[in-house]
């Protein structure tokens, strides 16, 4: 299981750009879309990781996931750094949880049909999330749900997750949702 | 002294370390401080072996590449003349092992994002073993450049805007200095007439 942040988070200080977060949002949504039980399997997962203190239910989790400007509903002020990192932990430990299906998803050696209705679930459920969480009225929502081919966004998705599958994902991840934008 | 062997297994792939503790430094009997032999299998590939040299090159290539991968950059990763090198081959990866041993050619792997994720997720469990007392030389992960990440957009759609906004001002002036100028009239104003001044009571 992968461990819950210390208190004083490896985190820098460094606070998540926009972009970071709403990354960040998005490999949520991109759980939920692979697991139905998604927000109550994060908020179990939470509790086993010990970050009760920040996430001690389901609104607690929701309200830290509106920061993303996307949503519907979003909260102006920023994403604090501990919540951030708690997320990516969050985010990391989940990716381990589902690693079997993204192993599945992404592997050359599955049948080919198979895999392809396995992507086809996928972008439907991705797809009905991000209709009905997002807020369409935002050009970058737009383009999530009309980008052609939806393929290549989702299969970004779906690689980061298992690339920061574990433990051993957190210092990748927590890099990549630094970068700057470009 | 008994010889300590670890196996770390991720669907695809599997790792094996062997060595001994390093009683000088005082490692525990189950601890591994000095690396004697590795070898990593991953499905329909040949089984791979070698020193510690050769695990410390396949963790500088793959755990580096993994990393940009996340952020999108896609680029060559390990020395051309290394033991191993990691680069894009297509939808793939490419994992290129050079033996220490003459005469020998490189080996090819070519491996999907499964079997790259697998790897990486063995590399992460060794390196992540108390157990294993070794130090790895390869980068830390941290925010790519800007210009890293810059790179990463092809030179057609990073210069494609600002090239269009410059076509498209330049049409603009050259628009407005073709049109003529609208010509100043200039109408003749009638003469004012004298105004007569009413007599007051002072000037007379």
């Amino acid at each position: 299981m992968t461990e819950a942040p210390a208190p004083s988070a490896p985190t820098d200080g460094s606070r998540l750009s926009r972009r970071g977060v709403e990354r960040l949002d998005l490999l949520l949504l991109t759980i939920e879309a692979l697991d139905l039980n998604g927000g109550e399997a994060m908020v179990w997962t939470s509790q086993q990781m010990g970050l009760q203190a920040q996430f001690p239910n389901r609104v607690e989790l929701w309200k830290r996931r509106c920061h993303n400007p996307l949503r519907r509903t979003t909260r102006r002020d920023q994403l604090d750094p501990v919540d951030a990192e708690s997320l990516i932990c969050l985010v990391c430990a989940m990716a381990d949880r589902l690693y079997p299906l993204l192993h599945q998803l992404l592997s050359s050696r599955e049948p080919e049909q198979l895999t392809q209705q396995r992507w086809q679930l996928f972008h439907e459920r991705l797809r009905d999330l991000i209709e009905e969480r997002m807020n369409q009225r935002r050009e970058a929502v737009v383009r999530l749900l009309t980008m052609e081919p939806a393929g290549s966004l989702h299969r970004e998705l779906i690689s980061t997750l298992a690339f920061c599958a574990g433990p051993g994902g957190i210092d990748r991840l927590r890099a990549t949702l630094l970068d700057p934008t470009p | 002294m008994l010889k300590t062997t670890y196996q770390y297994e991720q669907t695809a792939a599997r790792l094996v370390v062997e060595g001994f503790p390093d009683l000088s430094a005082g490692h525990s009997n189950e601890a591994i401080g000095i690396l004697s032999s590795w070898r990593l299998q991953l499905v329909g590939a040949p089984e791979l072996e070698g020193t510690r040299d050769h695990l410390e090159a396949l963790m500088g290539a793959v755990m580096p590449y993994a990393r940009h991968r996340l952020s999108g950059v896609q680029r060559r990763f390990g020395q051309e003349s290394g033991f191993v090198s990691i680069a894009p081959d297509q939808a793939n990866h490419r994992l290129e092992l050079r033996s220490s041993r003459e005469g020998v050619e490189p080996l090819q792997l070519k491996l999907d994002d499964a079997e790259l994720a697998d790897l990486v997720r063995c590399l992460d469990r060794l390196r992540l073993d108390s157990r294993v007392k070794l130090t790895w030389t390869f980068p830390e992960d941290r925010p790519l450049k800007r210009q890293e990440i810059v790179d990463r957009v092809p030179l057609q759609k990073r210069l494609g805007p600002p090239l269009l906004a410059g076509v498209a001002l330049a049409c603009t002036i050259a628009t407005a200095w073709l049109v003529p100028l609208p010509h100043e009239t200039k109408e003749s104003s009638p003469v004012p007439a004298p105004v007569e001044k009413p007599e007051t009571q002072s000037d007379r």
